[in-house]
């Protein structure tokens, strides 16, 4: 009989140590993921706060900017700018502690931008409109071009007689544009392509990602505003992207592939159905 | 050899006896037409179902982490296994036209009167177990398109005043659609309501087996089943089901062939717009979303009556009505152009189903 309970609670202490590592793992794998309904820590507070009657008018449209901006599309959310804790009101709008910032200062927003967009920062500072900035902070930063939270998928069309010629001619900067434009072009083909092939259910993540760094790369070398730069980098770069293309180009020859082939089973069954119903007819 | 190898196997389970009385000597109405042969497509539909998924299910991970990734490498890395999914994908809306399709002409023919209520009662089970097929199949791919259309269909029980709550909480494993909704899911669509289909369709078999097809009737002729009554092997005029009716149904799968490789080939996106080809997000809600195109009609429904109990409770019962019909629609005689009312109502319920099924959509 003791040997009986022995082994019972044996039994019953080793199941239900096991069905405690179970019960954390479950936890871990189905309970504390967003598809699993954990708390979903996006904007926080912050919107509560910018959508409430006691802010001011000018930051009331914030969230709405936001909402409709690449950041937003890609999951940027306040606090991966403005720092802060979006769960903790407190702590976010309260204490400099946090590392929140509010409004950063002209001269300041190249810094913030950059906590991200790292390469671009570095030739950014570099270049003139960085140089002037940091001398006489009156350059172009970020926002100049590119505006703050309504931000938008950056495209060639952003150097423009009217933007750029609020500081200077816009001789420069058409220059610039046309040295971009072969490569800006063929960016935004292959990303049409990329596209396209990724609606027809193509796995294209890798493709994505090789096309994000070359567009990345050259945008950070235009960023240096150096049209001699830019136009001897971008033979390199136009090398990459043949490479790409030629990627795109073996998926789409596998999707006709998929096409003929189905095609043919269609024609294939449509002739049975033909030669089989002819030929039990006149039986 | 191959004769002898006949006759081996002949000699002991009796294959040509048994041809020969089930298949050659058993007869169907003459008047048996392409119509008549859609109970058969919707069984080959649903072998094809079994085949393609069963490869599906040797590439598959239920676990919402790999779920939507083990489905990319299917589409892309597994040599054909697009062939298979995209078969598997446009036949399971197929076989749910078929359903439609073959319910409708049951009804039109007045099939289901005596003595074939039973026929009529476990075809509506197995409609019932395809549609929760369907409904557990859409969440299996674990992208956009799913976990939204599955979030609204786990919604719809909660308009139920006391129990809607708890039924849709349980549907899902929690308030939400989750890693625990995906395994349920996964559990019924390859094991459990699979078992119920093999259960049923072999009881709806056996039901039309012993008594037989149902009688046709065209034009005003009508030749009503003596009471208590039915033909199994003795249609008088009647025609035998292998080879007459047999050819028939080949045919059709032919042409059924044909129209699901035609749609994999011209239009194979027809059933997948553009987010089912994101990973479920569930941050990011579609701009639109809506349930597959066979709920849209109920959906639209529920949307259209204001008060969500009275919209449930119409469709209640809708399906109960649905369900014993053969119950309620006592009256002989399986002409239903001499029932003038029952006509009309056929033709409504057909437009309405159409309207709601666009209004849906919109």
């Amino acid at each position: 009989m003791r040997y009986m309970l022995l082994i019972l609670s044996i039994v019953i202490g080793s199941v239900s140590v096991v069905h405690a590592d179970y019960k954390d793992a479950f936890q871990k794998e189905f309970i504390d993921k967003p598809w699993a309904g954990a708390p979903i820590v996006e904007e926080g507070v912050c919107i509560e706060c910018h959508i409430s009657k006691n802010m001011k008018a000018d930051y009331l449209k914030i969230p709405q900017e936001w909402k409709m901006s690449i950041h937003y599309k890609n999951k940027v959310s306040c606090h991966n700018c403005h720092g802060g804790d979006p769960a903790d009101a407190a702590v976010s709008c309260g204490t400099p502690h946090s590392g929140f910032v509010r409004t950063p200062t002209y001269k300041d927003v190249p810094e913030m931008c950059g906590k991200c967009h790292v390469g671009i920062l570095e030739k950014y500072l570099k270049s003139g409109h960085g140089r002037a900035l940091k001398a006489a902070g009156k350059g172009p930063n970020c926002v100049t071009c590119h505006g703050a939270h309504s931000i938008q998928k950056a495209s060639i069309d952003i150097i423009n007689e009217v933007r750029c010629t609020k500081c200077h001619t816009y001789q420069r900067a058409k220059i610039m544009k046309q040295a971009l434009f072969l490569t800006e072009k063929k960016i935004g083909e292959l990303e049409d392509r990329v596209k396209e092939l990724k609606e027809q259910g193509m796995v294209v993540s890798d493709l994505e990602k090789a096309l994000f760094r070359t567009t990345a790369g050259f945008r950070t070398v235009f960023h240096s505003v150096n049209v001699d730069l830019v136009k001897e980098k971008s033979t390199l770069f136009m090398k990459d992207l043949e490479v790409i293309e030629k990627d795109i180009s073996a998926i789409t020859s596998e999707l006709g592939f998929r096409k003929n082939f189905s095609a043919f089973l269609f024609i294939l069954f449509g002739v049975f159905g033909i030669v089989y119903y002819v030929y039990t007819k006149e039986k | 050899m191959l004769n002898s190898i006949y006759s081996w196997v002949d000699e002991r389970i009796g294959l040509e006896e048994l041809i020969r009385k089930e298949l050659k000597e058993y007869y169907v109405p003459r008047e048996s037409n392409v119509w008549s042969t859609l109970g058969f497509l919707t069984l080959v539909a649903f072998l094809i179902q079994a085949v393609t998924g069963i490869f599906l299910l040797t590439y598959y991970i239920p676990h919402p982490d790999y779920a939507y990734q083990s489905i990319q490498k299917i589409m892309n890395v597994v040599p054909f296994g697009w062939l298979f999914r995209s078969v598997h994908l446009v036949g399971a809306n197929l076989l749910v036209v078929l359903l439609f399709l073959h319910g409708l002409i049951v009804f039109y023919r007045l099939s289901y009167k005596r003595p074939r209520e039973l026929n009529w009662v476990s075809g509506v089970f197995l409609f019932f177990v395809i549609m929760l097929l369907c409904v557990t199949g859409y969440l299996l791919p674990w992208s956009q398109l799913s976990y939204w259309s599955t979030t609204i269909l786990t919604a719809i029980p909660t308009v139920l005043p006391g129990i809607g709550d708890y039924i849709s909480r349980f549907i899902k494993g929690g308030d939400f659609v989750s890693g625990v909704t995906l395994n349920r899911f996964f559990a019924f669509h390859v094991a459990i309501l699979p078992f119920f289909l093999v259960l049923l369709g072999a009881l709806h078999i056996f039901l039309i087996w012993r008594t037989g097809y149902a009688p046709i009737v065209k034009g005003g002729n009508e030749s009503v089943e003596e009471a208590g009554g039915y033909r199994r092997q003795g249609y008088e005029g009647g025609i035998p089901f292998y080879p007459d009716l047999f050819r028939k149904n080949m045919l059709m799968v032919f042409v059924f062939l044909t129209v699901l490789f035609g749609i994999i080939t011209f239009k194979p996106d027809l059933f997948l717009p553009a987010y089912a080809h994101i990973q479920a997000d569930p941050t990011s809600t579609p701009l639109l979303i809506r349930p597959p195109w066979y709920f849209l009609a109920p959906y639209a429904l529920i949307r259209a009556i204001p008060n969500k109990f009275l919209g449930i409770s119409v469709q209640v019962i809708l399906l109960a009505l649905f369900f014993f019909w053969p119950f309620i629609d006592q009256r002989p005689g399986r002409n239903i152009r001499k029932r003038p009312i029952l006509l009309g109502a056929f033709v409504v319920v057909i437009i309405t189903w159409t309207v709601l099924t666009i209004l849906g959509r919109l």
